[in-house]
Protein backbone atom coordinates (compact mmCIF):
# COMPACT_ATOMS: atom_id res chain seq x y z
CA UNK A 1 0.00 0.00 0.00
CA UNK A 2 1.23 3.46 -0.90
CA UNK A 3 2.30 5.63 2.04
CA UNK A 4 1.02 9.17 2.38
CA UNK A 5 3.59 11.98 2.44
CA UNK A 6 2.50 12.77 5.99
CA UNK A 7 3.33 9.18 7.06
CA UNK A 8 6.68 9.24 5.23
CA UNK A 9 7.52 12.48 7.02
CA UNK A 10 6.63 11.23 10.47
CA UNK A 11 8.23 7.80 10.13
CA UNK A 12 11.34 9.12 8.40
CA UNK A 13 12.25 11.37 11.27
CA UNK A 14 11.93 8.55 13.77
CA UNK A 15 15.43 7.47 12.67
CA UNK A 16 17.91 8.83 15.17
CA UNK A 17 20.38 10.04 12.53
CA UNK A 18 17.86 12.18 10.61
CA UNK A 19 18.11 15.24 12.80
CA UNK A 20 21.74 15.55 13.79
CA UNK A 21 22.70 19.23 13.94
CA UNK A 22 25.99 20.08 12.26
CA UNK A 23 28.72 21.53 14.42
CA UNK A 24 28.95 25.28 14.37
CA UNK A 25 32.52 26.22 13.69
CA UNK A 26 34.22 29.10 12.00
CA UNK A 27 30.85 30.56 11.22
CA UNK A 28 32.21 33.38 9.09
CA UNK A 29 34.58 31.45 6.84
CA UNK A 30 32.47 31.73 3.68
CA UNK A 31 31.55 35.33 4.36
CA UNK A 32 35.21 36.28 4.86
CA UNK A 33 36.25 34.64 1.62
CA UNK A 34 33.38 36.33 -0.18
CA UNK A 35 34.37 39.80 1.05
CA UNK A 36 37.98 39.33 -0.04
CA UNK A 37 37.07 37.76 -3.37
CA UNK A 38 34.79 40.70 -4.11
CA UNK A 39 37.56 43.12 -3.18
CA UNK A 40 40.05 41.27 -5.41
CA UNK A 41 37.64 41.43 -8.33
CA UNK A 42 37.12 45.18 -7.87
CA UNK A 43 40.86 45.67 -7.49
CA UNK A 44 41.50 43.85 -10.77
CA UNK A 45 38.82 45.88 -12.55
CA UNK A 46 40.48 48.99 -11.17
CA UNK A 47 43.89 47.92 -12.55
CA UNK A 48 42.39 47.33 -15.98
CA UNK A 49 40.61 50.66 -15.71
CA UNK A 50 43.97 52.39 -15.15
CA UNK A 51 45.58 50.58 -18.11
CA UNK A 52 42.69 51.22 -20.51
CA UNK A 53 42.14 54.81 -19.31
CA UNK A 54 45.79 55.79 -19.63
CA UNK A 55 46.03 54.11 -23.05
CA UNK A 56 43.03 56.11 -24.27
CA UNK A 57 44.58 59.24 -22.80
CA UNK A 58 47.80 58.50 -24.68
CA UNK A 59 45.87 58.12 -27.94
CA UNK A 60 44.09 61.41 -27.22
CA UNK A 61 47.41 63.11 -26.42
CA UNK A 62 48.95 61.73 -29.62
CA UNK A 63 46.06 63.05 -31.71
CA UNK A 64 46.30 66.42 -29.94
CA UNK A 65 50.01 66.64 -30.71
CA UNK A 66 51.11 66.12 -27.11
CA UNK A 67 52.75 62.72 -27.57
CA UNK A 68 55.54 63.39 -25.09
CA UNK A 69 53.16 64.36 -22.27
CA UNK A 70 50.89 61.43 -23.18
CA UNK A 71 53.88 59.05 -22.99
CA UNK A 72 54.85 60.30 -19.53
CA UNK A 73 51.28 59.90 -18.28
CA UNK A 74 51.00 56.44 -19.86
CA UNK A 75 54.29 55.27 -18.33
CA UNK A 76 53.40 56.67 -14.94
CA UNK A 77 49.96 55.06 -14.93
CA UNK A 78 51.40 51.74 -16.12
CA UNK A 79 53.77 51.95 -13.18
CA UNK A 80 50.76 52.55 -10.87
CA UNK A 81 48.95 49.57 -12.44
CA UNK A 82 52.04 47.38 -12.05
CA UNK A 83 52.37 48.41 -8.39
CA UNK A 84 48.69 47.66 -7.84
CA UNK A 85 49.08 44.25 -9.48
CA UNK A 86 52.12 43.53 -7.33
CA UNK A 87 50.14 44.64 -4.27
CA UNK A 88 47.30 42.29 -5.21
CA UNK A 89 49.76 39.42 -5.35
CA UNK A 90 50.76 40.12 -1.75
CA UNK A 91 47.07 39.89 -0.85
CA UNK A 92 47.07 36.31 -2.13
CA UNK A 93 49.82 35.53 0.39
CA UNK A 94 47.49 36.13 3.35
CA UNK A 95 47.16 32.79 5.11
CA UNK A 96 43.71 31.47 4.27
CA UNK A 97 44.15 28.67 6.79
CA UNK A 98 43.78 30.93 9.80
CA UNK A 99 40.42 31.49 11.44
CA UNK A 100 37.98 33.96 9.86
CA UNK A 101 38.58 36.67 12.42
CA UNK A 102 42.38 36.57 12.02
CA UNK A 103 41.93 36.31 8.26
CA UNK A 104 39.75 39.43 8.04
CA UNK A 105 42.04 41.26 10.47
CA UNK A 106 45.03 40.47 8.23
CA UNK A 107 43.02 41.70 5.26
CA UNK A 108 42.17 44.96 7.01
CA UNK A 109 45.84 45.42 7.96
CA UNK A 110 46.76 44.78 4.35
CA UNK A 111 44.35 47.52 3.20
CA UNK A 112 45.85 50.07 5.59
CA UNK A 113 49.43 49.09 4.72
CA UNK A 114 48.48 49.36 1.07
CA UNK A 115 46.94 52.84 1.55
CA UNK A 116 50.15 53.91 3.29
CA UNK A 117 52.37 52.63 0.47
CA UNK A 118 50.13 54.08 -2.23
CA UNK A 119 50.02 57.39 -0.40
CA UNK A 120 53.82 57.57 -0.60
CA UNK A 121 53.80 56.68 -4.27
CA UNK A 122 51.13 59.26 -5.08
CA UNK A 123 53.27 61.92 -3.39
CA UNK A 124 55.21 61.84 -6.68
CA UNK A 125 52.52 60.56 -9.06
CA UNK A 126 49.85 63.23 -8.41
CA UNK A 127 52.14 66.28 -8.94
CA UNK A 128 53.83 64.74 -11.99
CA UNK A 129 50.46 63.91 -13.54
CA UNK A 130 49.06 67.39 -12.97
CA UNK A 131 52.15 69.18 -14.25
CA UNK A 132 52.51 66.87 -17.26
CA UNK A 133 48.85 67.31 -18.06
CA UNK A 134 49.11 71.08 -17.79
CA UNK A 135 52.31 71.47 -19.81
CA UNK A 136 51.14 68.82 -22.27
CA UNK A 137 47.87 70.60 -22.99
CA UNK A 138 49.46 74.05 -23.07
CA UNK A 139 52.02 73.08 -25.68
CA UNK A 140 49.78 70.74 -27.68
CA UNK A 141 48.74 71.43 -31.29
CA UNK A 142 45.07 71.86 -30.37
CA UNK A 143 45.97 74.67 -27.97
CA UNK A 144 47.87 76.78 -30.54
CA UNK A 145 45.12 79.37 -30.96
CA UNK A 146 44.57 79.87 -27.23
CA UNK A 147 48.34 80.02 -26.65
CA UNK A 148 48.69 82.76 -29.29
CA UNK A 149 45.73 84.64 -27.85
CA UNK A 150 47.30 84.61 -24.36
CA UNK A 151 50.65 85.78 -25.78
CA UNK A 152 48.90 88.65 -27.58
CA UNK A 153 46.81 89.78 -24.65
CA UNK A 154 49.05 89.25 -21.63
CA UNK A 155 52.50 90.39 -20.61
CA UNK A 156 52.61 88.07 -17.61
CA UNK A 157 54.40 85.24 -19.37
CA UNK A 158 57.30 83.00 -18.54
CA UNK A 159 58.68 80.52 -21.10
CA UNK A 160 55.46 81.02 -23.05
CA UNK A 161 53.28 80.10 -20.07
CA UNK A 162 50.85 82.36 -18.29
CA UNK A 163 52.58 83.10 -14.95
CA UNK A 164 49.57 83.15 -12.60
CA UNK A 165 47.91 80.07 -14.12
CA UNK A 166 51.22 78.24 -13.92
CA UNK A 167 51.74 79.26 -10.29
CA UNK A 168 48.23 78.04 -9.39
CA UNK A 169 48.85 74.72 -11.18
CA UNK A 170 52.25 74.28 -9.47
CA UNK A 171 50.76 75.08 -6.03
CA UNK A 172 47.92 72.61 -6.71
CA UNK A 173 50.46 69.96 -7.75
CA UNK A 174 52.54 70.55 -4.61
CA UNK A 175 49.45 70.48 -2.39
CA UNK A 176 48.31 67.24 -3.96
CA UNK A 177 51.74 65.79 -3.28
CA UNK A 178 51.59 66.94 0.35
CA UNK A 179 48.06 65.64 0.90
CA UNK A 180 48.50 62.57 -1.29
CA UNK A 181 47.71 60.13 1.53
CA UNK A 182 44.49 61.90 2.52
CA UNK A 183 43.41 62.15 -1.13
CA UNK A 184 44.19 58.50 -1.74
CA UNK A 185 42.33 57.51 1.42
CA UNK A 186 39.27 59.37 0.09
CA UNK A 187 39.69 57.65 -3.30
CA UNK A 188 39.78 54.26 -1.61
CA UNK A 189 36.70 55.14 0.43
CA UNK A 190 34.82 56.16 -2.73
CA UNK A 191 35.78 53.01 -4.62
CA UNK A 192 35.81 50.38 -1.91
CA UNK A 193 33.72 52.11 0.79
CA UNK A 194 30.88 49.57 0.58
CA UNK A 195 33.15 46.60 0.95
CA UNK A 196 35.15 48.21 3.76
CA UNK A 197 31.92 48.90 5.63
CA UNK A 198 30.99 45.22 5.26
CA UNK A 199 34.43 44.27 6.51
CA UNK A 200 34.11 46.50 9.58
CA UNK A 201 30.62 45.12 10.28
CA UNK A 202 31.80 41.53 9.98
CA UNK A 203 34.73 42.22 12.30
CA UNK A 204 32.47 43.95 14.83
CA UNK A 205 30.07 40.98 14.80
CA UNK A 206 32.94 38.56 15.18
CA UNK A 207 34.32 40.50 18.10
CA UNK A 208 30.89 40.32 19.70
CA UNK A 209 30.74 36.60 18.95
CA UNK A 210 34.14 36.08 20.57
CA UNK A 211 33.10 37.75 23.81
CA UNK B 1 27.22 33.78 19.86
CA UNK B 2 27.40 32.38 23.35
CA UNK B 3 27.00 28.65 23.80
CA UNK B 4 24.25 29.49 26.33
CA UNK B 5 22.21 31.22 23.65
CA UNK B 6 22.84 28.40 21.20
CA UNK B 7 21.92 25.71 23.72
CA UNK B 8 18.81 27.43 25.07
CA UNK B 9 17.37 29.27 22.07
CA UNK B 10 18.57 27.43 18.98
CA UNK B 11 19.37 23.82 19.79
CA UNK B 12 15.80 22.96 20.98
CA UNK B 13 14.62 24.14 17.54
CA UNK B 14 17.47 22.57 15.58
CA UNK B 15 15.08 19.97 14.15
CA UNK B 16 13.04 22.73 12.49
CA UNK B 17 16.14 24.35 11.06
CA UNK B 18 17.56 21.03 9.85
CA UNK B 19 14.31 20.07 8.12
CA UNK B 20 14.11 23.42 6.35
CA UNK B 21 17.77 23.60 5.36
CA UNK B 22 17.64 20.06 3.96
CA UNK B 23 14.77 21.10 1.68
CA UNK B 24 16.78 23.93 0.15
CA UNK B 25 20.13 22.17 -0.31
CA UNK B 26 21.41 19.25 -2.31
CA UNK B 27 24.76 18.62 -0.68
CA UNK B 28 25.96 18.11 2.88
CA UNK B 29 28.36 21.06 2.53
CA UNK B 30 25.55 23.41 1.47
CA UNK B 31 23.33 22.05 4.21
CA UNK B 32 25.98 22.84 6.85
CA UNK B 33 26.50 26.33 5.41
CA UNK B 34 22.75 27.04 5.43
CA UNK B 35 22.40 25.70 8.97
CA UNK B 36 25.24 27.90 10.19
CA UNK B 37 23.87 30.95 8.40
CA UNK B 38 20.39 30.41 9.87
CA UNK B 39 21.87 30.07 13.38
CA UNK B 40 23.93 33.20 12.84
CA UNK B 41 20.92 35.17 11.59
CA UNK B 42 18.82 34.00 14.56
CA UNK B 43 21.53 35.25 16.89
CA UNK B 44 21.92 38.54 15.01
CA UNK B 45 18.17 39.17 14.80
CA UNK B 46 17.32 38.01 18.32
CA UNK B 47 16.57 41.56 19.44
CA UNK B 48 13.95 41.89 16.68
CA UNK B 49 11.85 39.13 18.25
CA UNK B 50 8.94 41.01 19.83
CA UNK B 51 7.15 38.02 21.32
CA UNK B 52 4.11 38.55 19.08
CA UNK B 53 4.41 34.95 17.95
CA UNK B 54 5.92 31.78 19.39
CA UNK B 55 9.71 31.66 19.29
CA UNK B 56 9.42 28.48 17.18
CA UNK B 57 7.21 30.29 14.63
CA UNK B 58 9.74 33.07 14.45
CA UNK B 59 12.53 30.49 13.94
CA UNK B 60 10.50 28.89 11.11
CA UNK B 61 10.03 32.24 9.43
CA UNK B 62 13.63 33.24 9.75
CA UNK B 63 14.93 29.83 8.62
CA UNK B 64 12.72 29.93 5.54
CA UNK B 65 13.68 33.48 4.66
CA UNK B 66 17.39 32.82 5.08
CA UNK B 67 17.23 29.55 3.12
CA UNK B 68 15.26 31.14 0.28
CA UNK B 69 17.68 34.06 0.10
CA UNK B 70 20.71 31.78 0.06
CA UNK B 71 19.14 29.61 -2.62
CA UNK B 72 18.44 32.67 -4.78
CA UNK B 73 22.04 33.82 -4.37
CA UNK B 74 23.30 30.37 -5.22
CA UNK B 75 21.12 30.19 -8.34
CA UNK B 76 22.44 33.58 -9.50
CA UNK B 77 26.02 32.41 -8.99
CA UNK B 78 25.40 29.20 -10.92
CA UNK B 79 23.81 31.14 -13.78
CA UNK B 80 26.87 33.38 -13.94
CA UNK B 81 29.14 30.35 -14.36
CA UNK B 82 29.98 29.40 -17.89
CA UNK B 83 28.69 25.89 -18.46
CA UNK B 84 32.17 25.03 -19.78
CA UNK B 85 33.49 25.26 -16.25
CA UNK B 86 30.99 22.79 -14.86
CA UNK B 87 32.39 19.34 -14.14
CA UNK B 88 31.26 16.68 -16.58
CA UNK B 89 30.97 14.08 -13.84
CA UNK B 90 29.19 14.83 -10.62
CA UNK B 91 30.43 12.84 -7.65
CA UNK B 92 27.82 10.89 -5.70
CA UNK B 93 26.66 12.76 -2.59
CA UNK B 94 26.23 10.71 0.58
CA UNK B 95 22.59 10.24 1.50
CA UNK B 96 21.14 12.68 4.01
CA UNK B 97 18.65 10.20 5.45
CA UNK B 98 18.81 6.49 6.19
CA UNK B 99 15.11 6.20 5.40
CA UNK B 100 14.62 5.63 1.65
CA UNK B 101 11.12 7.07 1.56
CA UNK B 102 12.16 10.25 3.34
CA UNK B 103 15.12 10.63 0.99
CA UNK B 104 12.75 10.31 -2.00
CA UNK B 105 10.28 12.74 -0.46
CA UNK B 106 13.00 15.32 0.09
CA UNK B 107 14.27 15.00 -3.45
CA UNK B 108 10.70 15.58 -4.66
CA UNK B 109 10.29 18.59 -2.34
CA UNK B 110 13.51 20.07 -3.77
CA UNK B 111 11.86 20.10 -7.19
CA UNK B 112 9.15 22.48 -5.97
CA UNK B 113 9.37 26.25 -6.09
CA UNK B 114 11.01 28.02 -3.14
CA UNK B 115 7.67 29.12 -1.64
CA UNK B 116 5.99 25.76 -2.21
CA UNK B 117 8.83 24.04 -0.35
CA UNK B 118 8.19 26.30 2.62
CA UNK B 119 4.43 25.74 2.52
CA UNK B 120 4.68 21.95 2.39
CA UNK B 121 7.31 21.83 5.13
CA UNK B 122 5.08 23.84 7.43
CA UNK B 123 2.10 21.66 6.51
CA UNK B 124 4.08 18.51 7.27
CA UNK B 125 5.06 20.05 10.60
CA UNK B 126 1.35 20.24 11.32
CA UNK B 127 1.12 24.00 11.36
CA UNK B 128 -2.39 25.38 10.90
CA UNK B 129 -3.35 27.19 7.68
CA UNK B 130 -3.43 30.41 9.68
CA UNK B 131 0.10 29.84 11.01
CA UNK B 132 1.38 28.91 7.57
CA UNK B 133 -0.25 32.02 6.12
CA UNK B 134 1.34 34.15 8.87
CA UNK B 135 4.78 32.68 8.28
CA UNK B 136 4.65 32.81 4.49
CA UNK B 137 2.75 36.10 4.36
CA UNK B 138 -0.31 34.81 2.54
CA UNK B 139 -4.03 34.28 2.99
CA UNK B 140 -5.19 31.13 4.92
CA UNK B 141 -7.83 30.43 2.26
CA UNK B 142 -5.19 30.25 -0.45
CA UNK B 143 -2.96 28.02 1.65
CA UNK B 144 -5.44 25.12 1.60
CA UNK B 145 -5.73 25.23 -2.19
CA UNK B 146 -2.01 25.54 -2.54
CA UNK B 147 -1.29 22.57 -0.26
CA UNK B 148 -3.68 20.42 -2.25
CA UNK B 149 -1.89 21.36 -5.46
CA UNK B 150 1.57 20.75 -3.95
CA UNK B 151 0.54 17.36 -2.59
CA UNK B 152 -0.73 16.43 -6.04
CA UNK B 153 2.58 17.43 -7.55
CA UNK B 154 4.55 15.52 -4.91
CA UNK B 155 2.39 12.46 -5.46
CA UNK B 156 3.17 12.59 -9.17
CA UNK B 157 6.87 13.00 -8.50
CA UNK B 158 6.88 10.13 -6.02
CA UNK B 159 4.58 7.91 -8.04
CA UNK B 160 6.12 4.50 -8.44
CA UNK B 161 9.13 5.35 -6.34
CA UNK B 162 7.71 4.69 -2.91
CA UNK B 163 5.59 1.74 -1.89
Amino acid sequence: MEKSIEAIWKQGFLHSDALIAPKINDIYSKKSMHIIEKFEKMFLVNIWGIIIGSSLLFIGAYLAGATFAGSIILLMMLYVAYTAYHEMKTLEKIDKGQNSYAFLKSFKDWIYRSIERYGNMYRIVYPVLILTFYFGIWFSDVFVNIRELVVEQSNDLIFGLHIYTTVVVIITAVMMGVFSKAIHRRDVKTMYGGIMKKLDLALAEMEELRE
Amino acid sequence: MSSDFYNSSILPYAAIIIKICRAYTNTQEDFEDYYQEVCLQIWKSRNNFRGQSEWSTWVYRLSLNVSMTLLKKQKTNVQQLDSGFLPTEVSEEPRAFADDSLEQLYSAIRQLSEIDRGVILLYLEEKSYQEIADIIGSNPNNIGVRIKRIKGRLKKLLDGKIN
